[in-house]
């Protein structure tokens, strides 16, 4: 479904991608995991059209999607969840919402999936009218997922959804990305909690300094990270 | 052997200024023998602009922050140095409301210069200090702030600036040379402050305030050093103007001067010395020839209206050209040199930023 | 002293600094541009009225009309000619661009009209006054009154009910996330020029309507105003340059009451001192509500 091809991507000077190569097909799991800094944030932006590569391809369902600005990116169906969630905390919850559905032009659709939404996540519902703002940091997350749901993505991508909450609250939104990927959603979720990203994941991408290190099945990879350490976090420099 | 080496190796590593400096030189001393008065006035202008677009340089290209307030210091400088110059007498015909204490001090012309840059300095000091903290929008809307006040004081301090209404009967002691002796003398300032290590450390804060924060620059005191710097060298050059056109009202401090000193130095490089000093030469020659044409089309009455601001039209949409295409200036951040392979630098994004 | 008419006078002066404000703060919030060249909008109108005025057009409602229009139209077009192309440049290189569009305006009118100050005519009904209460009241300020607040109503329905006004709102608080979600960047940022271009034209009648000329340095003045009421409410709310607009217009007309003349000259100066030390000690403005800016030290 997708696939990334030697994708290299800038920062100014810095070089943050140098020749990532990935797939994803439908139905999949997909994580990438690694340290901070690793690039994969830079992965998901830069396929999500706010980052331009410098070299290399993105082929989304037989599309490229090099040059496309993030409109048209949503509008091929991939749907993004930024780090840090990115709600609009001025905007009450269901206008968010709307938001979200903002390239679906159907209001019959729209009552739908609202309460859709709203089944899946009760709390946004009850907080329906309130000020994204005023929302906790797990009913936050809830609502950025929601929020990219709305827009019925063939692809769904998650940047670090545990970051910053409570282990209970972390436990919940595995769960949900389990759930999503048991209804079908495809979904590339990036992730520094190593050891729950496994347990759900069908297949990784362990990154480091802008490379892919290593790829393959939880199974694979769980062995990866128990020699290098990479779920304390490793500092060996980069030998590039 | 020794000391030519020394000297050659000086050269090489500062020929930013021996390749400016010395055309301009030669410009100015064949002006002298061969120019009249109408392109010694314009030489001489030149000169003066070039001081205070190098002080414009020091702060906005140093730090990165639109530098709005600048001409309001050349003004500052300018009321300043001519109460200091200008004799008794000549004080009574054209401040009628001047304070007592000032009405009987008259000191060399030089000296007066300094004092007005310094007075500007001091208002720089003190106005600019709480506005360091600020960045973005909010530095932008303080800057413009600072000089709304000190037009508006300009404007209503009578006693000192006479108000609204022209200052008359400034003694005309800027010749040509006086602006180009201090002109180069302002390059070299420009160009030494940029090498400082206090301009090291500003031009640090000014592509990355985070970092430089967190190597221990003191962001505010580094900036407030170049603003300090940056006013004193518009006081002088108020200093020198006032000097030159020997009469002016608070309105030659205002926004239409703004442009045209920003657009000299966006035009040429905000980042260098050698943006500004080309900036500067190219606007003000373009602006001599489209004055000219202005003055050829009113005159020859070819059109049967008056041709007014045809050239403030033609620098803008100038201006707003390079800002499109090369908003880096023609030099961006890098100064010119000899033996480097000097190509027209990297697209720059205006604020020093490659692309 | 405090008559009907004082106060009525100072509701009107708060309106329409209110909707100066707005015009003002709708593109930065959006685009963290000050425009400058807002000011030259709001002058481009008052000299649309002038030109169809010289030129016999009446009603003055087709003045005032056509007006309106042209500082919207002009609006729009800065926006696709000069701001666009810069639009990922530098902030410094925009606001340079905004400056230099200002010039540009300021001097095209000075160049094709005159740079003397010309007469506007004005609606026969401006110079009407109605009898409340006792005292006489100005018809110009009831207008400006009730058309300020029929503008600040029709507005507000915009942002709240409408999905471009949800997206305005959100583009002003995260553009890239805005983008993310599809909505058009380029339509979202000319939106914002044009209702800031449609308010200058609406703030030129009324201006206008007070001096009764224009001429090419009108623009400044309400750029001032704007700028000082948008620090006093924060700058990024729409609440905020609104209500920030109204303290502005009632503490001017107090202050004109109760000052004498030659401390009233220093009034801009005052006022930008006020704003200095709103952005040092208070950025978020007055008015709670809206985002604080940067501070370095």
């Amino acid at each position: 479904m997708l696939v990334l091809n030697k994708i290299h991507a800038r920062y100014g000077a810095i070089t943050a991608l140098r020749g990532i190569s990935l797939k994803v097909e439908e139905g999949e799991l997909v994580a990438l995991i690694g340290v901070n800094g690793a690039g994969k944030s830079t992965t998901l932006s830069t396929i999500a059209g706010v980052l331009k590569p410098v070299q290399g391809e993105i082929q989304f369902q037989g599309q490229s999607l090099v040059g496309k600005s993030p409109e048209q990116i949503i509008r091929l169906g991939i749907a993004m969840v930024p780090e840090g969630r990115d709600i609009f905390p001025s905007l009450t919850v269901e206008e968010n919402l709307r938001l979200g559905a903002y390239t679906r032009n159907n209001r019959t659709e729209y009552k739908q999936d609202l309460d859709e939404m709203f089944e899946l996540f009760p709390i946004l519902g009850k907080r329906m009218n309130q000020p994204g703002g005023t929302l906790s940091g797990g009913e936050q997350q809830q609502l950025a997922i929601a929020r990219a749901l709305m827009s019925h993505p063939k692809l769904l991508m998650l940047d670090e959804p545990s970051l910053g909450l409570a282990p209970a609250l972390v436990d919940q939104i595995f769960e949900l990305v389990v759930n999503l990927h048991n209804r079908g959603v495809t979904i590339l979720l990036v992730e520094q909690n190593v050891e729950r990203t496994l347990d759900i994941a069908d297949r990784a991408y362990l990154m480091r300094t802008g490379k892919i290190e290593d790829e393959g099945t939880p199974q694979h990879l769980r062995e990866r990270v128990d020699i290098e350490g990479v779920y304390l976090g490793d500092h060996t420099p980069d030998k590039a | 052997m020794k000391t030519n080496q020394s000297i050659s190796t000086f050269i090489k590593d500062h020929s930013t200024l021996f390749i400016l400096i010395v055309p301009l030189l030669a410009a100015a001393i064949v002006t002298q023998f061969a120019g009249g008065l109408v392109f010694q006035r314009v030489i001489t202008t030149l000169f003066i602009n070039l001081i205070l677009v190098l002080g414009l340089q020091v702060f906005m290209g140093n730090s990165g922050i639109l530098s709005f307030s600048h001409i309001g210091f050349m003004g500052i400088g300018a009321y300043a140095s001519v109460l200091f110059s200008m004799s008794p007498q000549a004080k009574m015909a054209a401040l009628p409301e001047l304070y007592p204490i000032l009405q009987n001090v008259q000191l060399p012309f030089v000296m007066a210069l300094l004092i007005g840059a310094l007075i500007a300095a001091l208002v720089g000091a003190v106005l600019g200090y709480p506005l360091m903290r600020l960045s973005d929008a909010a530095a932008v809307i303080t800057m413009f702030g600072m000089l709304v006040i000190i037009h508006v004081v300009l404007v209503h301090w009578s006693e000192v600036t006479n108000g609204p209404r022209t200052l008359f009967g400034v003694d005309h002691l800027t010749t040509l040379w006086t602006a180009v002796i201090f002109g180069i003398l302002a390059i070299v300032l420009a160009y030494w402050f940029r090498e400082s290590s206090l301009g090291l450390k500003l031009r640090a804060s000014r592509d990355d305030r985070y970092a430089a924060g967190s190597i221990g620059i003191n962001i505010v005191i580094v900036r407030w050093m170049g603003f300090i710097l940056s006013a004193f060298i518009a006081g002088f050059a108020g200093g020198l103007w006032a000097h030159f056109i020997t009469s002016f009202s608070p309105s030659a401090f205002y926004l239409a001067e703004t442009f045209t000193i920003l657009a000299m130095l966006v035009v040429g490089g905000t980042g260098s010395v050698t943006g500004a000093v080309v900036g500067t030469v190219a606007v003000t020659l373009a602006r001599e020839g489209l004055r000219a044409l202005e003055n050829g089309i009113n005159s020859s009455g070819a059109v049967s209206i008056e041709v007014f601001g045809l050239t403030e039209v033609a620098l803008s949409v100038f201006l707003i050209l390079v800002l499109i295409l090369r908003p880096g200036g023609i030099f961006g951040s890098h100064e010119i040199q000899w033996g480097k392979k000097q190509m027209l630098p990297v697209e720059e994004n205006g604020n020093g930023i490659e692309q | 002293m405090f008559t009907l008419d004082f106060v009525i006078n100072a509701i009107s002066l708060g309106s329409l600094y209110a909707i100066i404000a707005l015009g003002l703060v709708i593109v930065y919030g959006i685009l963290k541009l000050v425009n400058y060249a807002y000011g030259e909008l709001i002058m481009i109108a008052g000299y649309m009225l002038f030109l169809l005025g010289s030129a016999g057009v009446s009603p003055w409602i087709i003045l005032g009309i056509t007006a309106v229009f042209t500082a919207t139209l002009v609006s729009y077009l800065t926006e696709l000619v000069a701001f666009r192309p810069v639009r990922t440049k530098s902030m410094t290189a925009i606001l340079v661009t905004s400056f230099a569009v200002s010039t540009l305006l300021q001097n095209l009118v000075l160049l094709i009209v005159s740079p003397r100050s010309r007469a506007v005519p004005l609606p026969d009904l401006f110079a009407k006054s109605v009898n409340i209460l006792g005292s006489d009241v100005s018809m110009r300020n009831i207008l400006t009154i009730v058309i300020s607040l029929a503008l600040l109503g029709a507005l507000s329905l915009l942002m709240k009910r409408t999905i471009l006004g949800i997206a305005l709102r959100a583009a002003a608080e995260n553009f890239t996330m805005t983008r993310m979600l599809g909505v058009p960047a380029n339509m979202v940022i000319s939106v914002a020029f044009i209702l800031s271009g449609f308010l200058a034209g609406v703030v030129a009648l009324f201006w206008v309507g007070r001096s009764g000329s224009v001429m090419p340095t009108i623009g400044t003045a309400p750029l001032l105003i704007a700028f000082v009421a948008c620090v006093i409410g924060g700058m990024n709310s729409l609440t905020g340059a609104v209500v920030g607009g109204y303290i502005y217009g009632i503490i001017f007309s107090l202050l004109s009451l109760f000052l004498p003349q030659s401390l009233l000259d220093y009034r801009d100066a005052f006022m930008f001192a006020i704003v200095i030390l709103i952005l040092l000690f208070k950025p978020e403005g007055l008015v709670k509500g809206g985002y604080v800016p940067e501070r370095v030290g």
